[in-house]
């Protein structure tokens, strides 16, 4: 189990690797080995904060973080919560998908060492390399083209995405590269959520009940208030309105979680996708697309101690003292 | 229909169903089947849920049930005679699109002839098949006609059988050109004169590698083309028949055009101000009314659906749903080509309540009140169609 494994678990290759090593997950729950925590968190911190990275800067080692998806999928089948499933395959997707550009972009080693992926490599693992091509002669191109099924296949929603809006060329639509980023992460949500949730056997079951309720009671955030009668970007706490800058600036661009606070945020404040996307401005295309996915606020806005904990907690001020969660600090200022 | 008319029709279809022998679709076992028998109820009921093995040889079962119409399934599944649809357990389905002259924009089914509403809809299958053969390069198409007042398309080409109902109607929305309001939405957006200076300008170039922006791109090209060879004042006068272009607006297009040519041929919207712009935005309106396949939405959204059967008799017209060559379609006429053979060569007498005319093999036959002698296949017409009663010979 490599480096490649433990940053893209889902991959055929990392199955296999698990599958040869004959390892056992009933005994490494029994154990308690350090993989069941980092699967924890793997689910927590998807269904909570969008991402299935690590919160803290001390990397498990490669063979923990391997074994923590499959482990992480059985804790997300246990997880009483609506649609549970399908935030966790978006969020291994969005973590996934960031991994992917920044290995593709900067073609930099990848930081578990290795060599580090290439875009054809990641177009044979989801069997797409017959359905995507290039203008040949580029060695750096900047549009693809998708095969027209395959491009229904994993397009977003979004109106960007709406094929009559397309080229459409005998057969194959052409896509900037980014937005090939885009369906590969869709062919990951799509393999991530293939299967779930399990049917899980008791003997696995039982010994994980006490992680299956600490996610649980992660996500039960009941304290904050929750309704709201307006939206007034003026009242936002410090955080959000840094959040939201940073949406509508050209230059910067929002970390998973950073974006998932923001759009859960508005969520939160009755803001469906369109009109979370218009107080934004279209800038940002993938809070656009996570905005889209809400789900009527479906997945509640972290608090400030989550924000914190992920670094989005920025410039707080003196109403901060007073109150534990942005939701409360605007109703606050709403008064 | 009274009896008498019902047992010669029903008589006539076991005929013509023991004279040919009907191609089946492939993974005919994978298919339901479904069929409306002639009844004497007035209300039709489908029989369906069947599977092939339910039909046993479908040519023997033609000619021994001889029923009115006969469908076939788009959908493929695991258990086709099972009676609902999550027991059948889907696989996947053609993707059928169906034009019917009824739905056509233009078509008036009270007033115009049988014949020119097949005429209208045979226009609207070339506009159809110019998408499914030039933007989806489709393989594997079967076109049809389907006996009664329109054509369907069946693709069977293996990318597109496991699409859902959506990616179905964004596929449905691309030929019929739905949703497009703006011609901002067939462009790319580049920002000139640096990101994040304070108002930056937007340069919109149309998209032009197929689909809609090239058909706008297109009509623009025409039209630098024809106005490029005229002079200054032929130019513009022609640029101002476009609505919206003043004097002013025609002048700055003609100038772009002779000396900009290529900017605007390349689909750079900004190439002469606001104002190609304006004339993409027209012809974009025009391109989804000129090149748009008013395609029955249901019919492709529907993975379920049953389709007639290519080669069976539409029981409300007496004439074969027909599959036709691509190299034949310029030439097809319906009601001369789709008239059954087994129709041809005898005279029949009905009755007909009024007096009709009826256009069938090439000629106008006029149908006087009362009781006639006309050529089988217009009394079959008539009859099938529920116009007249078979009288007695
Ligand atoms: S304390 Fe809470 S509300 Fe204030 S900035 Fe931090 S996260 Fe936002």
């Amino acid at each position: 189990m490599d480096a490649h494994h433990a940053r893209y678990p889902f991959f055929e290759s990392a199955r296999q690797a698990v599958g040869e090593a004959g390892v056992d997950l009933v005994t490494l729950i029994r154990e308690g080995h350090p993989a069941v925590e980092r699967g924890r968190e793997r689910v927590q911190r998807a269904l909570v904060a969008g991402t299935v990275e690590q919160a803290s800067d001390q990397r498990v080692d490669a063979r923990t973080e391997v074994l923590s998806y499959p482990i992480a999928r059985v804790l997300v089948s246990l997880v009483d919560a609506p649609g549970a499933v399908e935030k966790y395959a978006a969020s291994e997707a969005t973590t996934a998908h960031e991994r992917f550009v920044e290995e593709f972009e900067r073609g930099r080693q990848s930081t578990l060492g290795g060599d580090p992926l290439t875009l054809d490599a990641v177009l044979r693992e989801f069997d797409l390399a017959s359905v995507v091509r290039s203008d040949g002669t580029d060695t750096d191109p900047t549009e693809y083209r998708v095969a027209v099924g395959t491009y229904l296949d994993l397009a977003p929603a979004g109106d960007d995405w709406r094929l009559v809006t397309r080229e459409l060329a005998d057969g194959w639509v052409t896509v900037t590269r980014r937005e090939l980023y885009d369906l590969l992460e869709r062919a990951v949500e799509r393999r991530v959520a293939d299967g779930l949730p399990l049917t899980v056997p008791e003997e696995i079951a039982d010994p994980l009940a006490a992680v299956v309720s600490e996610v649980e009671s992660a996500l039960a955030t009941a304290t904050y208030p929750r309704s709201f009668d307006r939206v007034d970007p003026g009242s936002f706490p410090p955080c959000m309105q840094a959040l939201l800058d940073r949406a509508r600036s050209d230059e910067e661009s929002l970390s998973a979680a950073g974006r998932f606070a923001l759009v859960s945020f508005l969520g939160a404040l009755g803001m469906d996708g369109e009109a979370a996307t218009t107080l934004v401005g279209s800038a940002d295309e993938s809070l656009a697309y996570a905005a889209d996915r809400l789900d009527g606020g479906l997945y509640p806005p972290p608090s400030c101690s989550t924000m914190q904990a992920y670094d989005v907690c920025i410039d707080p001020d003196d109403r901060c003292a007073t109150i534990d969660h942005p939701l409360e600090y605007y109703a606050e200022a709403l008064e | 229909m009274n009896q008498r008319t019902r047992e010669y029709l029903r008589g006539r279809f076991g005929d013509h169903y023991r004279r040919v022998s009907v191609e089946l679709p492939p993974a005919t076992d994978r298919r339901e089947w479904g069929y409306i028998p002639f009844t004497s109820s007035e209300g039709t009921t489908m029989v369906r849920h069947k599977s092939a093995f339910d039909v046993g040889d479908l040519g023997t079962f033609l000619t021994r049930e001889r029923p009115r119409h006969v469908y076939f399934s788009a959908g493929r599944y695991d258990d086709p005679g099972a009676r609902s649809m999550n027991e059948k357990g889907w696989n996947e389905s053609d993707l059928v699109f169906d034009l019917d002259a009824d739905h056509l924009p233009g078509v008036d089914p009270e007033e115009d002839s049988y014949a020119s509403m097949l005429a209208t809809c045979k226009e609207a299958l070339e506009r159809l098949l110019v998408f499914l053969e030039e933007d989806f390069g489709f393989d594997d198409m079967t076109v049809v006609f389907s006996g009664g007042r329109g054509y369907h398309v069946h693709v069977r080409d293996e990318s597109v059988r496991s699409l859902d109902r959506d990616q179905r109607r964004e596929v449905v929305d691309f030929v019929r050109g739905l949703g497009l309001e703006d011609v901002s939405q067939l462009t790319t957006v580049e920002t000139v004169a640096g990101m994040g200076l304070k108002n930056p300008v937007e340069k919109r170039t149309l998209r032009t590698d197929g689909g809609w922006g090239q058909r706008v791109q297109s009509r623009l090209v025409a039209l630098a083309d024809e106005v490029r060879e005229m002079d200054e004042e032929a130019g513009v006068a022609r640029l101002q028949e476009f609505e919206g272009i003043g004097e002013k607006g025609a002048t700055t297009l003609y100038n772009a055009v002779t000396n900009n040519y290529e900017q605007v041929a390349a689909g750079n919207l900004e190439a002469a101000g606001q104002y190609t712009r304006k004339l993409a935005q027209l012809f974009l309106e025009r391109a989804v009314v000129e090149d748009g396949a008013p395609i029955d939405e249901p019919v492709t959204t529907d993975i379920n659906r049953l389709i007639r059967l290519p080669g069976s008799l539409h029981g409300g017209s007496g004439l074969a749903v027909t599959r036709i060559a691509r190299d034949d379609l310029d030439a097809f006429d319906p009601l001369v080509d789709a008239v059954p053979e087994t129709f041809v060569d005898h005279d029949i007498r009905v009755d007909s309540p009024v007096e009709r005319t009826v256009e069938l093999q090439g000629e106008t036959h006029n149908i006087p009140e009362g009781i006639a002698t006309v050529r089988e296949c217009v009394g079959v017409h008539l009859m099938a169609r529920g116009d007249a009663e078979k009288a007695s010979e």
